[in-house]
C-alpha cells in the first residue's frame, strides 16, 4: 500500500514541485535582503520623513498575514501565479529583514561610526565598509531564521494553485487517499524540506562561527 | 592650524562649551586638563566635527568646518583621532586597521600604504602582530594600533580623546611612551588627558577646562608651580597627590 506511493515517478514529481519552491524562495530572499537592507539602513538613520514612512510599511507588512499578500498580489493585481508568489514573499520578507538589518546596525557600537567618520569615511562608505560588515555578522542568525520561513511558508502558495511541493503533495492525494499513503507523502515532503533546511543551518552556522572566531 | 572662535556647545539644556576662543598653532602640543563634565572632550571633537558647534567658527588648516558644504570628510583626512575606547575595526586584521582608509578614501595604492603601515607599526612596536585581530590584542596594544592607524593617514593633527582612561595601569605607560615619541616630530597634538606626567614633558602649553569655559592657560611650569586660580589649585591638589 505504501509501496505504490514511494515510486521513482512520484519522488520526482515531487521534487519538480520542490525546484519550484526553491526558485520562488531564492529570488524572494535575494530581493528581499537588497530592499530589505536599504529599508533597514534608512529606518536606522534617518530621523526624517523618509524613515517614518519606512517604519509604516514595516509595520503594515508585519502585522498582516502573508497569506493575504499572496492571495492580494494573485488576485487583485491578477499576476501570473509564480510572479504574484515572488511579490508577495518579496513583499512582506523585505518588511523582516529590514527590522532585522535595523536591529543589527543599532547593535554596532557608536565608536565605530566615529572612527571611520573621523578618518574622512563619507556615510555610504562608513555603512559599506565598517558597519554593514559587523552588523551582518551579528545578523546571522536571524537572517537564517527568516530565510528558513521563507522556504517553509511557500507552501502557502499551493492556495493560489502554484505546484511547488506541497501543491505537487495535493494532487498526489487525488490518487493515493487511504490515511497511511496521505501521510507517507506528508512524510516525504517533510523529510525534503527538513534535509534542505537544516543543511542551511548548518552552513550558515559554520559561517558565523568563523566570523565570531575573528571579531571577538 | 585649529582656530576656535565664540564656540558655543549646547546638549539640549545643558551649556557643555560657553564662548571658547582657541589657537592651536602648527606643529604645537596642547594638553587639555579638567575634571570630568568640564567639556573637554566635547572641545576636541569639535576640532574634526564630530560634534557640531552650536554657534562659533571652527577653522582647521584654514577651512573653516562651520561654513555651508565645508570639505568635513576631505579635512578629516589630515585631523587623525584617537579615542578613549580605541575604536579598531574589530572585523579587520590590525594591517587593514591602518590600510582601509588610505587605499578607500586617500587613493593610495596598496603596496605603498602597507609599507608605510608596518613601518608605523614598527615604529609603536607591534610590527608582529599585523596580522593578528584586535580583539587578540591586549588594551595597550590596541591603543597602539590605533595610533599607528592615525599616523598611516599622514595627518597633520592628531587629537587624543583621553587616551589611556580605558587602560589597566600597567598598560597606559607602553601608550604614552608612544605618544612622547611622536611629540618629538613635526605633528600638531592636542591630548585630553589626566596624565599630568605626561603633560610636564610634551605640553608646549597646557589649558584647564571647567564648566565649559577655559579658566587658565599657560606652560607646564606655570602650572605645576604656580597656578594663579583657586579652581586650578584645587584640581590640581587633587590629581597631583
Amino acid at each position: 500500500m505504501i509501496k505504490e506511493v514511494i515510486t521513482p515517478v512520484n519522488i520526482k514529481f515531487l521534487l519538480q514541485g520542490f525546484a519550484l519552491t526553491l526558485y520562488i524562495a531564492f529570488i524572494s530572499i535575494i530581493l528581499s535582503t537588497f530592499f530589505g537592507t536599504i529599508l533597514g539602513v534608512i529606518k536606522s538613520l534617518s530621523k526624517g520623513i523618509l524613515g517614518k514612512l519606512v517604519g509604516i510599511y514595516i509595520e503594515v507588512v508585519r502585522n498582516t498575514p502573508l497569506l493575504l499578500w499572496i492571495l492580494v498580489t494573485r488576485f487583485v493585481v491578477q499576476m501570473k501565479a509564480v510572479n504574484a508568489g515572488i511579490l508577495a514573499f518579496t513583499i512582506f520578507t523585505t518588511a523582516i529583514i529590514g527590522e532585522i538589518v535595523r536591529g543589527g546596525l543599532n547593535s554596532i557600537n557608536k565608536g565605530q561610526w566615529e572612527a571611520a567618520l573621523s578618518q574622512g569615511f563619507n556615510t555610504f562608505q562608513t555603512l559599506r565598509y565598517i558597519i554593514l560588515p559587523q552588523a551582518f555578522k551579528n545578523m546571522i542568525p536571524a537572517l537564517l531564521s527568516q530565510f528558513i520561513t521563507v522556504i517553509k511558508d511557500t507552501s502557502f502558495l499551493w492556495a493560489v494553485g502554484i505546484e511547488e511541493v506541497t501543491g505537487k503533495s495535493m494532487i498526489l492525494m487525488g490518487y493515493y487517499s487511504k490515511p497511511m499513503q496521505v501521510f507517507t507523502i506528508y512524510i516525504i515532503v517533510a523529510l525534503i524540506y527538513f534535509i534542505v533546511n537544516y543543511l542551511l543551518s548548518l552552513i550558515f552556522r559554520a559561517k558565523h562561527e568563523k566570523l565570531t572566531l575573528q571579531g571577538k | 592650524m585649529i582656530t576656535l572662535q565664540n564656540v558655543n556647545k549646547h546638549f539640549g539644556k545643558l551649556h557643555v562649551l560657553k564662548n571658547i576662543n582657541l589657537e592651536v598653532k602648527s606643529g604645537e602640543k596642547l594638553v587639555v586638563i579638567g575634571p570630568s563634565g568640564s567639556g573637554k572632550s566635547t572641545l576636541i571633537r569639535c576640532m574634526n566635527y564630530l560634534e557640531e558647534p552650536s554657534s562659533g567658527k571652527i577653522i582647521v588648516d584654514g577651512v573653516d568646518l562651520t561654513a555651508k558644504k565645508a570639505p568635513i570628510t576631505k579635512v578629516r583626512q589630515s585631523v587623525a583621532m584617537v579615542f578613549q575606547g580605541f575604536n579598531l575595526y574589530p572585523h579587520k586584521t590590525v594591517l587593514e586597521n591602518l590600510t582601509l582608509a588610505p587605499i578607500k578614501i586617500q587613493g593610495i595604492p596598496k603596496s605603498e600604504t602597507e609599507k608605510t603601515a608596518m613601518e608605523y607599526l614598527d615604529k609603536v612596536g607591534l610590527k608582529h602582530k599585523a596580522n593578528a585581530y584586535p580583539a587578540q590584542l591586549s588594551g595597550g596594544q590596541q591603543q597602539r594600533v590605533a595610533i599607528a592607524r592615525a599616523l598611516n593617514m599622514h595627518p597633520k593633527v592628531i587629537l587624543f580623546d583621553e587616551p589611556t582612561s580605558a587602560l589597566d595601569p600597567e598598560m597606559i605607560q607602553e601608550v604614552l611612551d608612544v605618544m612622547v615619541g611622536l611629540s618629538h616630530e613635526n605633528i600638531t597634538m592636542v591630548v585630553v588627558t589626566h596624565e599630568m606626567g605626561f603633560a610636564r614633558e610634551v605640553a608646549d602649553r597646557v589649558i584647564f577646562m571647567d564648566e565649559g569655559e577655559i579658566i587658565e592657560e599657560g606652560t607646564p611650569e606655570h602650572f605645576f608651580t604656580n597656578p594663579t586660580h583657586e579652581r586650578t589649585k584645587l584640581f590640581l591638589s587633587k590629581i597631583l597627590r
